[in-house]
């Protein structure tokens, strides 16, 4: 028997294992088949969103530091009638908003450069640029920020340098604000640019051609072919930031929390899961929502995502 | 060194006598004779920086010169192993460390939740200050081990005049931005009741004049943070004054910092830590968790442990750090804890999430 009789033979064999395990028949569902691992992950998920929705339902019992047994609405309630969590969610979906519009303003020149220059070393260094960062974690982001934003920081140091008082630019909104852009703006450019490189430069010639200056071709062809990439971008980069934890924990000088601390204080200061999962329960709902509002303002094919059968 | 030798070869002692009677004893029940079988380690949750070090040479290292036990730390932050420790004695696991190192409040409130093993039956819990005592609670769920005190530290450049007298400093505007409390009020609630203008007696009844001192205080923009922001803000130069613990004005003061400390007229809070075993480890893992929590009370321990950290034990006798000597944050007897606010772990436990809540409402406003 030659070796390639052998490889052969051996090659039947798994086949015939394969058609056992999975025969003919089931063909047509191979696809799936594929996608099942990723579907027992997001299974698992919503597995543990339920959980977590069990645990909203019980208010803690202080004598025992124990959920009681009985359902209640309790956490819930506690969170509608505190001030403070209204706020705290209201300055986080604000930051949200700011971050996403920031990020998208600096994200697309960035990404129509990248795709459009006729130059590869440009092209190199904003890719290296691009990617640099998600070497570094965020949390050494965010201290290399308060390196350089600190009141013996480089910037404060070359005012004193230059005569001038030093500013405080960290621990507060803004600090957070501007560690958040620069911490998302990777992510964005990486959601556009697939976007921006299915625009047809010749799209871009026609309209040229037909008298419109750069200003009207980028606003009435480049920006609307670019929305799919926008949308994505913009949804992750607004959720992200919405659960984001470290950026304002270190920048903020802890008087900035976003909703994600009091999920942590909730579940590890105050020992309180029932408080915390309801507050994460609150959190995936209005981010949810919010995703779902933008899918039905721009469209369901918004993605580039079939939304019926042809 | 001999004082050294000799206090270890009485544990050694002491463990061997034990352990000859339990085995005898045991005779007839030969499963129950690996319940000395000595662990390769045990893991012990413990504070980083200072605190870490002193726990090292203090306790861990003379344990594994006597016991031949290698012990490991694990720094995980303290609310963070809190869920873990819980979770699995609920299902049955075998919790993530051996003992916790953890404050009083915390493992009152682990033993509240019934996952605390009884410390009763440690020999070295004789003679012990009454401090050692968990308040409120039956028995030995978790054993004090010191006292500490959150002081007033400051950046003495900021005071040419002297240390300040009253807790209003962290109210006047030259220091606007430049003050720093826990990120959760601890260490200072009780004081804020005092500072604005309320008494003792009104913890936890009345706790208004706090939260109007909080509101003050709050125009002054504080920055909130934990132990390891403080000692970097100081070292910064981000912060001028801050509510700290002790240890960490002293640690940072010996590592070059320009931090002092002081407690200001109104007094400052005493709390104590603790040690403690979870429920649900092997038997003989438990019974050399015990004998570690045992050696952490015997006078070599405390003597070497504590004053590394700077903090009164509650071995009775022991002679301050030199640097301590007359320092108030470094109370010894009854008319210094007098000096100094203390509140019961179990009022803490009932009325923290009260006054978290509270704190959070007006600092995250």
């Amino acid at each position: 028997m030659t070796r390639q009789s052998v490889l052969w033979t051996l090659l039947d064999k798994v086949e015939s294992v394969a058609l056992t395990l999975w025969p003919m028949k089931f063909r047509g569902a191979t696809g799936y088949l594929f996608i099942a691992p990723a579907l027992l992950l997001v299974g698992i998920l919503l597995i543990g969103l339920g959980y977590m929705m069990e645990y909203s339902l019980h208010e803690l019992d202080t004598a025992t530091y124990r959920l009681k047994e009985a359902y209640s609405f309790g956490n819930y309630l506690f969170f509608a009638e505190q001030p403070v969590y209204l706020r705290i969610l209201l300055r986080t979906l604000l930051a949200a908003t700011l971050v996403t519009f920031f990020t998208l303003l600096l994200a697309f020149p960035y990404a129509y450069v990248m795709v459009r220059t006729q130059s590869a070393l440009v092209r190199k260094l904003l890719l290296v640029s691009l990617f640099l960062p998600f070497f570094i974690g965020q949390v050494v982001r965010a201290y290399g920020w308060l390196i350089i934003l600190g009141q013996q920081g480089i910037v404060n140091t070359l005012l004193v340098k230059m005569g001038l008082p030093t500013l405080d630019l960290i621990y507060n909104y803004g600090a957070v604000i501007f560690g958040l852009v620069q911490y998302m703006l990777p992510f964005a450019v990486l959601l556009i640019v697939p976007a921006v490189t299915a625009i047809s430069e010749d799209m871009e010639l026609a309209a040229e051609s037909l008298g419109a200056n750069w200003i009207r071709t980028f606003r009435h062809v480049v920006l609307p072919m670019a929305r799919p990439g926008l949308v994505g971008a913009g949804i992750v980069v607004f959720t992200l930031t919405m659960t984001d934890f470290a950026m304002p924990e270190i920048l903020g000088g802890g008087t900035t929390d976003f909703i994600a601390s009091a999920i942590y204080d909730s579940f590890f200061q105050l020992s309180n899961s029932g408080l915390g999962a309801a507050l994460s329960m609150v959190l995936v709902a209005i981010g949810s929502l919010l995703v779902a509002l933008v899918f039905w303002l721009t469209g369901a094919g918004t993605l580039s995502i079939r939304s019926e059968a042809p | 060194m001999m004082n050294k030798m000799n206090q270890i070869d009485s544990i050694k002692r002491r463990t061997a006598l034990k352990a000859g009677a339990a085995a005898a004893g045991m005779m007839a029940v030969p499963g129950l004779l690996q319940a000395n079988d000595k662990p390769k380690e045990l893991i012990v949750r413990a504070w980083g920086g200072a605190w870490g070090e002193a726990l090292k040479a203090g306790v861990a290292d003379p344990f594994t010169a006597a016991t031949g036990i290698k012990v490991r730390l694990d720094f995980t932050e303290d609310n963070e192993i809190k869920p873990k420790i819980w979770a699995a004695v609920d299902q049955g696991r075998i919790p993530p460390i051996h003992v916790n190192w953890d404050t009083s409040t915390n493992a009152t409130i682990s033993a509240l939740r019934g996952v605390t093993v009884d410390l009763s039956d440690l020999s070295n819990l004789e003679g012990l200050l009454p401090l050692a005592k968990p308040a409120g609670l039956e028995g030995y769920p978790l054993v004090n081990t010191y006292a500490y005190v959150y002081v007033c530290a400051y950046r003495s450049e900021a005071f040419p005049d002297g240390a300040p007298t009253s807790w209003n400093v962290l109210l006047d505007p030259k220091f606007k931005g430049r003050i720093a409390l826990y990120d959760d009020g601890i260490g200072f609630n009780p004081i804020s009741v005092i500072a604005g203008g309320g008494t003792f007696a009104d913890i936890p009844g009345n706790m208004e004049p706090g939260y109007e001192f909080y509101k003050k205080l709050k125009q002054n923009e504080p920055l909130l943070g934990e132990d390891s922001d403080f000692t970097t803000w100081f070292q910064k130069g981000e912060i001028d004054v801050a509510c700290t613990i002790s240890v960490n004005a002293r640690a940072a003061q010996q590592n070059g910092i320009d931090v002092k400390w002081t407690v200001p007229e109104e007094g400052c809070k005493v709390d104590t830590d603790g040690l403690w075993i979870p429920k649900g480890l092997p038997t003989n893992e438990e019974f050399w968790a015990k004998e570690f929590v045992n050696f952490a009370l015997s006078k070599e321990a405390q003597e070497k442990w504590c004053s590394m950290l700077g903090l009164p034990p509650v071995y009775p006798g022991i002679t301050p750090p030199e640097d301590l000597v007359g320092d108030p944050s470094y109370p010894t007897k009854a008319e210094d804890f007098a000096k100094l606010v203390s509140v019961p772990s179990p009022v803490l436990v009932e009325n923290q999430p009260i006054w978290f809540a509270k704190f959070n409402e007006i600092f995250q406003s």
